[in-house]
């Protein structure tokens, strides 16, 4: 899990950060690591684990406060989230979200939820002055469908190595 | 009391929560970008090496446009100097150049080459890092260039990198002048594309035509006269109808950017120093 978070943030400092598919979706990956942490965690670590890893991509791309104000938000939410599609927690026999242990549909819509709170936190953030409303909406509604696919594919990748431990 | 405790301790992971928020909050809305601390940007020395590390991959990609960039630069330079040698060629016959040695001592102004390892076009407020620091004469304020035109302004320096407060950054801004009738603007950057920036505050009876050249006015210390800036393509509508406010398309691709140059103004601190001395001698005040 740890290696799995430092090449995600490496990835996202050093490539991600510099695309901006048509001027506008830009590809979050680095919060697949918050929504990756055990749901057994303590909220002290969830919400410590959170601030790093927002600060440092923050420090890396000059953005003040603005990946690490979203990077609470999403860690904050994303138990009442999961929740609102997954009521029966204690049925779950793995306390790493993902698809294995969600399933397919379940996960599509806790990945969608969380990446669009956290566009809209971002970009909100970065544009306070609202003055291209237009540009602003394209811009989260497209960074939310490329960030979840990602997110669903970075997933799908880890997957059988998942299935091999157990 | 109890009740107090207990709840204390319920609410830690929120007050915690709360702390961080805060603290992200305080990084976020302190916006003068002068008074970041170096940690808190990309220039501290960890980012720099891992910002090093990946621009050694990433910089032969764009060698193709840059070597075409610097050859249609030398072709100018390479006309430019055959106008001026014929010019000197005038002037000895003149026997001006003799009257006024030229000194290359008497030089005003110095470059410091840099490699660009960080940078960004798609944010409201972009910066760029270089590998260049104080240990190479580099200090805050001096101005940044590419082969093609002007980038942008040194702004947080440390001992082996920089910060350059990016021409795409609301806080940006530089005198400029439309290079055939020398009227005077201010240029800004207004989150448009990374092509484009405008330039305000130019008199309304000041006449131009699309594809004027914009060159730099050198009313700063930052940059002399004459910097590329880039041309006219039309004009914006403005709430003030005293002045125009023009549409440029910039001459440096940032989304390239690979070498800069940094100007090192030899004259600035006794430009700096006269300044503050004829401002003194103004408000005699200030000195009781």
């Amino acid at each position: 899990m740890l290696a799995i978070s430092l090449v995600l943030l490496l990835v996202q400092v050093v490539v991600l950060n510099r695309i901006c598919l048509f001027g506008m979706a830009v590809p979050f990956a680095f919060i697949y690591i918050i929504l990756r942490l055990p749901l057994t965690m303590s909220k002290e670590w969830l919400f410590t684990i959170a601030f790093t890893i927002g600060l440092t991509v923050d420090v890396f791309s000059d953005t003040g406060g603005i990946n690490t104000i979203g990077c609470l938000s999403i860690a904050a939410l994303r138990r009442p989230i999961l929740h609102l599609y997954f009521p029966r927690e204690d049925e779950l026999t793995d306390p790493f979200p993902s698809i294995h242990s969600l399933g397919m549909l379940t996960y599509f819509k806790y990945t969608l939820s969380i990446t669009a709170i956290f566009c809209i936190i971002v970009f909100l953030l970065e544009d306070l002055s609202f003055f291209r409303i237009w540009h602003l909406v394209e811009c989260i509604l497209t960074s939310t469908i490329l960030t979840t696919a990602l997110l669903i594919g970075i997933d799908s990748l880890t997957l059988p190595r998942h299935e091999k431990r157990l | 009391m109890n009740t107090l405790l207990y709840f204390l301790l319920k609410a830690r992971p929120w007050i915690l929560f709360a702390a961080y928020t805060i603290i992200g909050c305080v990084l976020l809305f302190n916006s003068n970008p002068y008074q970041q601390s170096i940690y808190l940007t990309s220039a501290n020395s960890f980012s720099t090496q891992v910002y090093n590390a990946a621009n050694g991959v990433t910089s032969y990609f764009n060698l193709r446009n840059i070597n075409e960039d610097l050859q249609r630069r030398n072709r100018d330079l390479e006309l430019e100097v055959l106008s001026l040698k014929q010019q000197l060629v005038d002037f000895r016959d003149m026997e001006y150049a003799i009257s006024h040695p030229v000194d290359s001592v008497l030089q005003r102004y110095d470059f410091v080459l840099a490699h660009v390892i960080n940078n960004s076009v798609h944010r409201p407020r972009n910066y760029i890092t270089i590998q260049k620091g104080s240990l190479d004469g580099i200090r805050p304020d001096m101005g940044v260039v590419d082969q093609n035109g002007i980038v942008g302004k040194i702004n947080v320096v440390g001992p082996h990198s920089a910060r350059i407060i990016s021409l795409l950054n609301d806080n940006f801004r530089v005198s400029c002048k439309i290079k055939k009738t020398n009227s005077v603007g201010s240029l800004v950057w207004k989150h448009s594309d990374y092509t484009e920036a405008i330039i305000e505050e130019i008199p309304r009876h000041a006449t131009y035509a699309k594809g004027d050249t914009i060159i730099t006015s050198g009313y700063s210390t930052s940059f002399p006269e004459g910097i590329p800036v880039g041309v006219v393509v039309g004009e914006m509508k403005d709430h003030d109808d005293n002045y125009l406010t023009l549409r440029v398309k910039l001459f440096t691709d940032f989304s390239k950017l690979s070498t800069v140059r940094v100007i090192v103004d030899n004259m600035a601190d006794e430009l700096k120093a006269l300044e503050n001395e004829s401002s003194k001698t103004e408000n005699p005040d200030t000195n009781l």
